[in-house]
């Protein structure tokens, strides 16, 4: 009942229903543009939640997510090229419904199929967040650190390519999350004389720079994809074939979920898996990969579900899973809300504004896909040559209004540079990221168990809590040091046998 | 047998040793407080110095054991992994030294003009002909940001002798 006042208090007195149009338009028009993840598109509205009230900025950046996911379709299914990479697997029957002439409908199956996703995603997300946040009750400074080493180890390990790779990102992002006053003894750390690094660096600087300005200097000198030519309108799908969705969308909610809920997992990976499910229980499988309305409606459903479940970790324990819940812990942090039971009780406005955002986003989706739609095909049919202009522009704008320093444009860029080099190099950014978001909980706690203990490392092996979360830790990375050790086996045999 | 990506990574492993080396230099000129703790402010980047080193080695040395040394016998094919950058080393800075420029000029120039210049120049980098449309779209992105961020938002946005 409690919630449900804050939730009337909030429709009727404060802007909620329009910050949340405003985020799922954002969202839409940012996911729709090939290149410009999910979580890009939030990086480049994180500076302009600064000013926000924090129920305002929370809900514009999770429905920006919201529409995002639905907006990566568009390019999937007219030019074949995924707006977000969860929109990836929708190409495959997307864009096959296109050389059909089915278009509209394919842009109307994913429309209603997100709109599905994300209901059901929501009603996860509201009733395991909360029981779950209680467990983090229990939690002592040594259960904290150990938190922390388990993020950052589970995501290392979880991101394609090398764990030791990935390792090696989230020590540097703890490194840079060392930069700044000492939060016990208020020394002055890696500051080099600057003021400006008194305070440390911004995790938002981090995220723009490696997430937004290094995807602007890969995607340098790329040609234009080509654009639509035609008409494009929405069309919903029937009565009729909305029963024939029915078990591919309940196959996308029920990988969405668990995927979510996997830190790692993401809207990809549910998306793929829900495809190749949905195809093996479809009862005309022979048609996926030849314009399949189920082979967009079920990877649609599983990753606008996961835009929901993904942030039952991230409230719960403030533990991101995606990139894209990375961003959104960043608007978390900006206005001082630490994710986990304290939420709640604290700051419930918050979190019922977030539930409440997320459902106005959802149900809007409809009309807002529709209308947005022609926009949307027209900023696709754009020069890409303007439009990174454009881009770069708005990112620059962006960072300047957080404090209006020039040093943190200067930190953006060369977080692009060290973006860019990371790609090259294969190494993950999620880690990175992470690091520098975690970094502050993993010393604190580290530091504050010890000075309980007097100095003694034993602590953390008293506390049953931590001991669970490290031993986890220690799981993780050695299954998957032993899953590269037996990949490389594999390929130097095969090299010996070819 | 050479792996093709032992070079990029041997490169990678020693750019982790470097930094781990330079951070764990930079560990030196902490202070020691009379607030400290039995950590001190300096003892967990030290175990975040160490630590990198030792990842940074043992990715160095699996380049090594992948061949990374070894003198690539014919010229190898061109890398198809999806997260490989497009865009090559010189290009990609280039792209960055716009944004690099742009923090130079604007404080002199002011925001409207800086960004008139900023969109115009990545644009005719990124390709796009030098033409009377170019102009019209930089100047008019300009003035659509600036009436956004100064005018309808009232975020500030840098100042410059002119403008």
């Amino acid at each position: 009942m409690h919630s449900l006042g804050i939730a009337f208090d909030l429709l009727t007195g404060s802007p909620i229903v329009f910050y949340s149009i405003v985020g799922l338009i954002w969202g839409i028009i940012g996911g729709s543009l090939p290149g410009i993840s999910a979580s890009i598109t939030m990086a480049l509205l994180l500076p302009f939640t600064y000013g926000m009230a924090p129920v305002q900025a929370i809900v514009m950046l999770a429905c920006t997510y919201i529409g995002a996911e639905y907006g990566g379709s568009i390019p999937a299914i007219l030019i074949r090229t995924p707006g977000t990479n969860s929109a990836a697997a929708t190409v495959i029957d997307g864009y096959e419904m296109k050389r059909q002439g089915r278009a509209g409908e394919a842009l109307g199956i994913s429309l209603w199929s997100g709109v599905i996703g994300s209901l059901f995603g929501l009603l996860m997300l509201i009733m395991m967040t909360e029981p779950l946040s209680w467990v983090a009750l229990a939690f002592k400074p040594t259960s904290y650190f150990a938190l922390g080493i388990l993020g950052l180890s589970v995501i290392a390990s979880m991101t394609n390519g090398s764990l030791l790779k990935g390792l090696a990102a989230a020590v540097v992002g703890l490194m840079i999350s060392t930069v700044g006053t000492d939060p016990i003894s208020g020394v002055t750390r890696f500051t080099f004389g600057s003021p400006e690094l008194l305070g440390g660096v911004e995790p938002v600087l981090i995220m723009i720079g490696v997430f937004a300005v290094s995807e602007l200097m890969v995607q340098s000198g790329s040609r234009d994809l080509g654009g639509v030519n035609e008409q494009v309108r929405v069309r919903l799908p029937s009565l009729d074939m909305m029963n024939r969705l029915k078990r591919s969308q309940f196959i996308g909610c029920l990988l969405g979920t668990f995927e979510g809920l996997t830190p790692g997992g993401g809207g990809s990976i549910a998306a793929f898996l829900s495809y190749n499910e949905a195809k093996r229980w479809s009862q005309e499988p022979a048609k996926f990969g030849k314009g399949s309305e189920e082979g967009v409606a079920a990877p649609e459903t599983a990753n606008n579900t996961v835009a929901s479940t993904a942030l039952i970790p991230l409230l719960s324990f403030g533990i991101p899973s995606s990139n894209s819940t990375a961003v959104l812990l960043g608007g978390l942090l900006i206005h001082g809300l630490l994710p986990g039971p304290r939420l709640f009780e604290q700051n419930a406005d918050v979190v019922v504004g977030l539930y409440l955002g997320s459902f106005i986003a959802t149900l809007a989706q409809i009309i807002v896909g529709i209308l947005l739609l022609p926009v949307c095909v027209w900023l696709v049919n754009r020069p890409r040559a303007y439009l990174a202009g454009f881009i770069l522009a708005l990112i620059l704008s962006g960072i300047f209004t957080l404090n209006t320093s020039f040093f943190d444009l200067g930190i953006a860029l060369a977080m692009g540079l060290v973006g860019y080099l990371m790609r090259r190099a294969g190494y993950p950014f999620l880690p990175l990221i992470l690091g520098v978001v975690l970094g502050h909980m993993v010393e604190s706690s580290y530091r504050r168990s010890l000075l309980l203990s007097g100095g003694d490392h034993m602590i953390f092996l008293e506390d049953p809590i931590a001991v669970g979360l490290l031993l986890a830790s220690t799981l993780f990375v050695t299954l998957s040091l032993f899953r590269e050790f037996r990949d490389a086996r594999q390929a130097r045999l095969k090299d010996a046998h070819a | 047998m050479r792996d093709q990506s032992a070079p990029k990574d041997l490169a990678g492993g020693i750019t982790v040793l470097a930094i781990a080396a330079l951070y764990y230099w930079a560990t030196a000129g902490i202070a020691e407080s009379t607030l400290s703790d039995e950590v001190g402010a300096g003892g967990l980047p030290r175990i975040l110095a160490i630590t990198l080193a030792g990842l940074g080695l043992v990715l160095t040395l699996r380049a090594i054991r992948a061949g990374a040394l070894v003198p690539a016998g014919k010229p190898e094919a061109e890398p198809t992994d999806d997260d490989e950058p497009r865009a090559t080393l010189p290009r990609a800075l280039g792209f960055l030294a716009f944004g690099a420029a742009y923090v130079a000029l604007v404080p002199v120039i002011g925001y409207l003009p800086g960004v008139a210049l900023l969109i115009g120049a990545v644009a005719l980098y990124e390709g796009a002909p030098p033409n009377w449309r170019t102009v019209a779209i930089a100047i008019g992105g300009a003035v659509l940001y600036w009436a956004i961020f100064v005018r309808l938002l009232g975020v500030r946005q840098p100042t410059g002798w002119f403008f």
